[in-house]
């Protein structure tokens, strides 16, 4: 089996938002719809404060929240731990919005643009099945999808990997399937000392996030 | 080219184009843009160069709005005529769409009257001026417009948008001078330990920095960031030390001190000091060094001969630490002998182990407010890393290895104290040996120095053991009393050289501030008969914008390339539609080692081409130049400059001539071909000559360029030549002399400039410098507590990019770019809430902005991010985000003797109301 | 737009969904102390047109929020473990029964109606309940209490309206008094959950809205009751006052729990990244 996940590296992440960028250009999200996106956090109390860059976005998680609520049966969950929403069955009630512990829903009731009207560009990517329905993180399924059928690795081919992480400056974000101990994100997790958000509600998120290489325990 | 034909295939057969953006210093980068239908829908990675970029091929966020950029519906697309002969801010310019015909005629005629009546006014300055931004990188945008003005003659280019002020002007200067190092950083990929001050590489130096920084912090590079706020880079770093602001120099004295008078000496690197630095130069009373009375040679004391020898002896073991008698000479300013005869010297080292005595981090706490045993133990956390007499082997090479470092940013390193701060910096790599080594702190590429393409060649031995830098002359005889542009850097500023770049590298707040009152000594200062705007909006980026704008509005006849309106070009007589990034054409060199981090293995060019139709009008910026050539009468001399180079490659090598017809005008695609054939021809030694058909299908080229070449060491070491660090006496020499000559024309204002020249530079109390500019605005401390600074947003800088929704957008999730950043504590003690008004003001200006209450950041300082308050922007004059920038003054007594100014000043601080 | 690591109150759902419970939960309330309290006749017409009125309101309300009314029905879809589907099925249960009781003036059908309504309110709770992301939703305990206060309201609006008549009987009276302690029981439940999981700014509105839900909720009507009970001559007024408060005081609290107290969950690290070295 395949289980598809992504991990970031939040000792390397910047907080450059190339990722959020890229993530709007490649899936052509309206304006203020951020599938991915990187938060910008501070923990403690001046002067002895720390401050972290935490890409988030949905978490295609295990057992997802979204998915038990949604009535209509539009959100489901591939085998391969893909998330998906038909666009096509959603009622647009939000219930999945507010079922997600991630913020990582979105519903835009009507068309927006960048500057008003739409641009060429904007015409291009604009789909009307988007409107008035929940929208989220795809992990770029599609490009998965096509990039497999040619035979190539998603995490390791560009054209079957997920655009924020093509995008990634500092390589802070990997994606690859977790159940290949041999794939690239396996040997991150194996190497590293990770936690998923919010791990405690359960939902088994297939979002890694490292903090410190393994070994290092007892010096903590 | 295995590679890249494969990459062309697979491109071809993909929709997408290759391209590049170079929107900041940082770049470029490579890209490819995805065409649907003729229309760009997005930007990517070109992953065919992720083995020749030191980023890993990536792009910056700043390169995913050029979809956007190209799309805008806010871009002016016709050219357009002013109609309103009336200019400023609150005078509508009423642009009225003319021809392009009828535009290029209106300039063509304006020139060549200007042309007619002669190109230089009475005051001997060039009527014409040129204002590009960006630090630089409009040229990789402005096609073949540098031959048009190589071809008509002097432009003064020294009106300021930035550089002087925002950028790290005594890096610049004191770099190139110290180590051929324009911008300085460490050997991110070997480095171990590094102390960075202020330097924002996170947010400013681009994908290679990031790439690099990301890699070095999972290898385990500590890196210790001392700043008042906790910056992008702070927060990636493993430690922050909130210093108090602008008294850097007096924290990175107390390292020294520490390295000096606490530390064992052998822990220093001994033999670097001896052998490739000025250590053992004796010292006269007066301050210079102590010469043989023939070869005026400088002289050190040597331990094996037990006598004073010239530096250049060999076999010698000279003393660093001592006084020693000799027959001797002390030459001073203007060929003074000072003495002669038996006189007595320390060496240059010795002068230092006591100029720094006093300075101990107990000291320096009371300034930077910083504990002192943090300051001891970076101090030592410093040697502990420095690896003192290990090597290692760099293809074939055996090199000192050094994985230590001090980076510093910007307002540490520009400004009153930036010497201070880069002659600190540059001595902490110098007395572990860490200079110009692998690990250690290099130097990225020369911009006064020449040639601007090769680092390494550009060193050539000087006098006294030095390499030769082009100063500008101090002596009686060459020393310029009329200078050759406004901001006068040829007088004032010896190290500012004279190349290309010279003009930008002057005071360039002079060119607006001398327009008001010219001081003594100075030929008057005049407005431009005509100025040429290119991606560069001063009455924004620059400081004191308010009164730089209304000064622009007397400029007689402004033609501003024009995306957008903006504040600048609304001064305008003429905008033209340029074809964006885009929509146009150029072929630039990349690789080597270039701006902040931008050390490749690689060396060649890449294409920037038109992936899809320009808009409307829009034409292509060598098409533009072409014709202003034409119209003006300068075709001849205009191909000639492109044929010499001016597009970036001569046509002609020496195998090879593709030099173009100079008597006809050239299309774009015309010239480009020849140039990209030339670089083919350049890059194979003559072997291809591939044309700018091959250029589009594969967008780059490149052959490998040596790691070696990444440090200046080794070609010090071959020519013989030693660092000029850690005694100034050349510039102390050349400061006493610009002395006299300012004196003997009876211009004393920049006396205070002049006591900068120093052999060991001493504290200052740097903040005291704004505190006093204070008080001369009307201020007190009392009631202007806050410093407020400024940081570099990586989404917008250098990036003309404010217009753009996408950026905007992913900006704001960055925090501070919504409002001005302050401490949490003095918030609640003010009763600010975040997201409430609050009014920063000084004695005469004031501004509003949204309160983003944060944890990192001093009590007594503010941080407005970016520039923005735009007025008349499309789009960015909604923001309410206000910028320093209309809070700074320009003032003289805030320059420093390199002309340059420091983003800092004094305000206070009130709640103006609840969240809008 | 600028949503921070902080949590922030959720916008997805505003008044109209918050009408969905409001309406819902008292209709559904109205019908079962309606069925049970031996109404029968043109009342009992009266009191289930009321609750199906009310309830049938909460779902026009939301059906006006959800951004595809035309695909209403695909509410129906995943009754395997969505509330939201099961709370809809048990809505039309309500209505068949309900309309059928009011058409044959049948008790038992009421009675069976009842049930279902019991069902729905119970769904309501389960549909916030299973919202992971909202602290002060997901809390379990936040069931019994949607499910009281539903009860609760429509008994107070049952012997409200019952006062503008006559007396209400006492049974109606037992079994409002027994609803509003339930009530405030499942609040108590609710409360000690919800302040380990909810961020302040949600806590300090529900503490309001609870408050509210004790004094004026609870206690005041409790002392109205006992008031009437002891004093005849204003036993009708202080029953419908009684039974006014309970109604806004539940409903004020669920306007609060939806439209105020609804704060996602923020984000948090675990652990801080090693930058470096540590």
């Amino acid at each position: 089996m395949t289980r598809w996940a992504m991990v970031a590296d939040l000792r390397r992440c910047v907080g450059c938002q190339t990722c959020t960028a890229s993530c709007k250009q490649a899936n052509a999200t309206p304006p203020d719809v951020q599938w991915r996106r990187v938060l910008d956090m501070e923990v403690g109390e001046y002067p002895a404060v720390k401050r972290a860059f935490v890409p988030v976005g949905c978490m295609h998680c295990d057992e997802p929240p979204c998915m038990h609520v949604c009535p209509s049966t539009a959100t489901r969950k591939r085998p391969d731990g893909i998330v998906t929403i038909d666009y096509d069955l959603c009622i647009g009630c939000s219930y999945c919005a507010v079922a997600c512990p991630y913020q990582a829903r979105y519903k835009t009731d009507r068309a927006s643009f960048a500057y008003g009207k739409p641009t060429a560009a904007e015409k291009q990517g604009f789909d009307p099945k988007r409107l008035a329905v929940a929208t989220k993180c795809t992990f770029c399924a599609d490009r998965i999808d096509a990039g497999m059928a040619k035979g190539l690795t998603p995490g390791i081919d560009p054209e079957a990997t997920p655009a924020c992480v093509n995008a990634c400056i500092s390589q802070t974000l990997s994606f690859g399937d977790i159940e290949d101990p041999h794939s690239n994100v396996s040997q991150l997790l194996a190497e590293n000392q990770t936690f998923r958000m919010h791990e405690e509600l359960g939902t088994g998120p297939g979002f890694y996030y490292i903090w410190d290489k393994k070994g290092e325990e007892a010096a903590a | 080219m295995n590679t890249t034909e494969q990459v062309a295939a697979k491109l071809a057969s993909s929709g997408k184009r290759a391209t590049y953006c170079y929107q900041c210093v940082a770049g470029p980068d490579l890209l490819t843009v995805k065409i649907v239908d003729g229309v760009a829908t997005e930007v990517e990675p070109n992953f065919a160069a992720c083995d020749v970029h030191p980023g890993g091929g990536k792009v910056c966020v700043k390169a995913y709005g050029l979809v956007q950029k190209t799309y805008n519906p806010n871009r002016v697309l016709t050219p357009m005529r002013r109609s309103n002969p009336n200019k400023g801010r609150n005078e509508d310019p009423g642009f009225v769409a003319i021809s392009w015909d009828e535009a290029l005629d209106t300039i063509a005629v304006k020139l060549r009257s200007i042309m007619e009546a002669g190109l230089l006014d009475a005051s001997g300055y060039p009527k014409v001026a040129a204002n590009f931004g960006g630090g630089g990188t409009p040229q990789s945008y402005m096609g073949t417009f540098p031959a048009f003005l190589a071809a008509w003659g002097p432009v003064d280019m020294g009106f300021g948008s930035g550089q002087g002020v925002k950028c790290t002007h005594s890096e610049h200067l004191y770099g190139e001078f110290w180590h051929r190092a324009f911008t300085v950083c460490p050997d991110t990929p070997m480095c171990n330990y590094v102390i960075s001050c202020g330097a924002n590489v996170e947010a400013s130096g681009g994908v290679v920095g990031v790439w690099r920084h990301a890699n070095a912090r999972e290898r385990g590079m500590k890196r210790v960031q001392v700043e008042p706020h906790l910056s992008v880079t702070g927060a990636c770093s493993a430690e922050w030390v909130p210093i108090r602001p602008k008294t850097d120099p007096a924290f990175l004295y107390a390292l020294i001190h520490v390295m000096l008078h606490e530390a064992a000496r052998e822990r220093l690197d001994i033999a670097f000091l001896k052998q490739h630095s000025n250590s053992p130069y004796l010292v006269g009373a007066n301050g210079f060094f102590l010469r043989d009375a023939t070869t005026r040679k400088p002289l050190l004391w040597d331990l094996t001969r037990n006598a004073a020898v010239s530096f250049d002896t060999p076999g010698c073991d000279p003393a660093l630490e001592g006084s020693f008698g000799c027959d001797a000479l002390e030459i001073g300013a203007d060929a003074e002998v000072l003495a002669q005869g038996r006189l007595e010297g320390s060496p240059s080292f010795a002068k230092l182990v006591a100029h720094m005595q006093p300075y101990s981090p107990e000291w320096a706490a009371g300034i930077c407010d910083v504990p002192a045993a943090t300051m001891r133990r970076i101090a030592n956390e410093f040697l502990d890393h420095a690896q003192v007499g290990t090597t290692i082997e760099i293809e074939g090479k055996t090199l000192p290895y050094r994985p230590v470092a001090v980076a510093l940013g910007k307002t540490v390193n520009n400004g009153w104290g930036g010497f201070e701060c880069v002659w600190a910096r540059t001595l902490l790599a110098t007395l572990v040996g860490g200079l110009e080594v692998p690990g250690g702190t290099l130097g990225t590429t020369v911009r006064l120095n020449r040639p601007l393409a090769e680092r390494l060649e550009s060193v050539t031995p000087g006098a006294d053991g030095f390499m030769h830098y082009p100063m500008n002359p101090t002596d009686r005889e060459h020393w310029s009393a009329r200078p050759n542009i406004r901001n006068a850097y040829r007088s004032m500023v010896p190290l500012a050289a004279n190349g290309p770049w010279s003009q930008a590298l002057g005071p360039t707040h002079f060119s607006w501030m001398f327009l008001k009152e010219t001081p003594k000594g100075l030929p008057t200062v005049t407005l431009p008969e005509l100025w040429f705007v290119y991606r560069s909006n001063p009455a924004i980026s620059f400081w004191d914008t308010k009164n730089v704008s209304a000064t622009m509005a007397r400029f007689p006849f402004v033609v501003a390339m024009a995306y957008t309106r903006d504040e600048t070009n609304h001064m305008a007589d003429i905008l033209l539609p340029d074809a964006t990034d885009l929509e146009s054409l150029q072929l630039i060199r990349i690789g080597g080692s270039k701006y902040i981090e931008q050390f490749w293995e690689h060396e060649g060019y890449a294409l920037r081409q038109p992936v899809v139709a320009a808009q409307g009008e829009a034409r292509d910026f060598t098409d533009i130049a072409t014709e202003l050539a034409r119209r003006t009468g300068l075709l001849e001399e205009y191909n000639a400059s492109i044929n010499h180079g001016s597009a970036g490659v001569p046509l002609k090598g020496a195998d090879w001539d593709f030099s173009l017809d100079t008597k006809r005008a050239h299309g774009r695609d015309g010239i480009w071909d020849a140039v990209c054939k030339a670089a083919s021809a350049e890059l194979t030694g003559g072997k291809q000559a591939h044309g700018l058909d091959w250029w589009k299908e594969h967008g780059l080229a490149t052959k490998p360029f040596p790691h070696a070449d990444w440090y200046l060491y080794p070609t010090m070491v071959a020519q013989g030549l030693r660092f000029e660090m850690p005694y100034q006496e050349r510039l102390y020499r050349i400061g006493k002399e610009l002395g006299n000559r300012l004196h003997e024309n009876d211009m004393q204002w920049w006396n205070e400039q002049l006591a900068e020249y120093q052999t060991l530079p001493v504290w200052k109390d740097f903040p005291g410098i704004w505190e006093k500019s204070l008080v001369k605005m009307g201020g007190t401390t009392k009631d202007f507590p806050f410093w407020l600074l400024t940081s570099r947003s990586m989404q917008y800088s250098w990036g003309n990019n404010v217009g753009i929704q996408l950026i905007k957008e992913v900006a704001d999730n960055v925090s501070g770019h919504r409002g001005v950043i302050l401490n949490a504590g003095i918030a609640a003690e003010m009763g600010v809430e975040d997201g409430d008004m609050v009014e920063i003001a000084t004695p005469l200006h004031s501004v509003t902005a949204r309160a983003v209450v944060r944890q990192g950041i001093r009590p007594d300082t503010l941080l407005l991010l970016g520039q923005f308050d735009h007025w008349a922007t499309p789009f960015a004059r909604d923001f309410g985000v206000p910028s320093m920038n209309s809070l700074v003054p320009m003032s003289l007594e805030l320059t420093d003797a390199t002309g340059s100014g420091a983003d800092i000043v004094r305000v206070s601080l009130k709640r103006a109301g609840a969240k809008p | 737009m600028n949503y921070g690591p902080k949590p922030w109150q959720q916008s997805n759902w505003d008044f109209r969904a918050a009408l969905n419970f409001i309406f819902g939960g008292a209709g559904a309330g109205l019908l079962t102390i309606a069925a049970f309290s031996g109404l029968g006749g043109n009342a009992l017409r009266a009191e289930f047109l009321l609750g199906m009125a009310l309830i049938g309101a909460g779902l026009v309300s939301v059906w006006f929020e959800i951004g595809r009314p035309l695909r209403a029905l695909n509410v129906g879809f995943n009754p395997f473990t969505s509330w939201m589907t099961r709370e809809s099925f048990a809505a039309g249960l309500v209505f068949a029964l309900g309309l059928a009781a009011v058409w044959l003036a049948s008790r038992p059908l009421a009675q069976a109606a009842a049930l279902a309504a019991l069902v729905f309110a119970y769904c309501q709770g389960r549909i916030l309940q299973a919202a992971k992301g909202i602290p002060a939703w997901r809390v379990p305990a936040l069931i019994w209490l949607v499910f009281t206060t539903a009860l609760a309201e429509g008994a107070g609006l049952l012997v409200a309206l019952a006062a503008l008549f006559d007396a209400p009987a006492r049974g109606v009276l037992g079994y409002f008094s027994l609803a509003l302690i339930a009530r405030a029981l499942a609040w108590s439940m609710y409360r000690g959950g919800v302040t380990k999981s909810a961020v302040r700014p949600a806590l300090a509105v529900l503490e309001r809205a609870g408050k509210l839900l004790i004094q004026f909720g609870t206690i005041a009507p409790l002392a109205l009751l006992l008031a009437g009970w002891f004093a005849p001559d204003i036993a009708r007024i202080a029953v419908l006052l009684a039974g006014v408060a309970a109604l806004a005081t539940g409903w004020q609290f669920k306007f609060v729990l939806i439209t105020r107290a609804a704060y996602n969950q923020g984000f948090a690290l675990p652990h801080l990244p090693v930058r470096g070295t540590r």
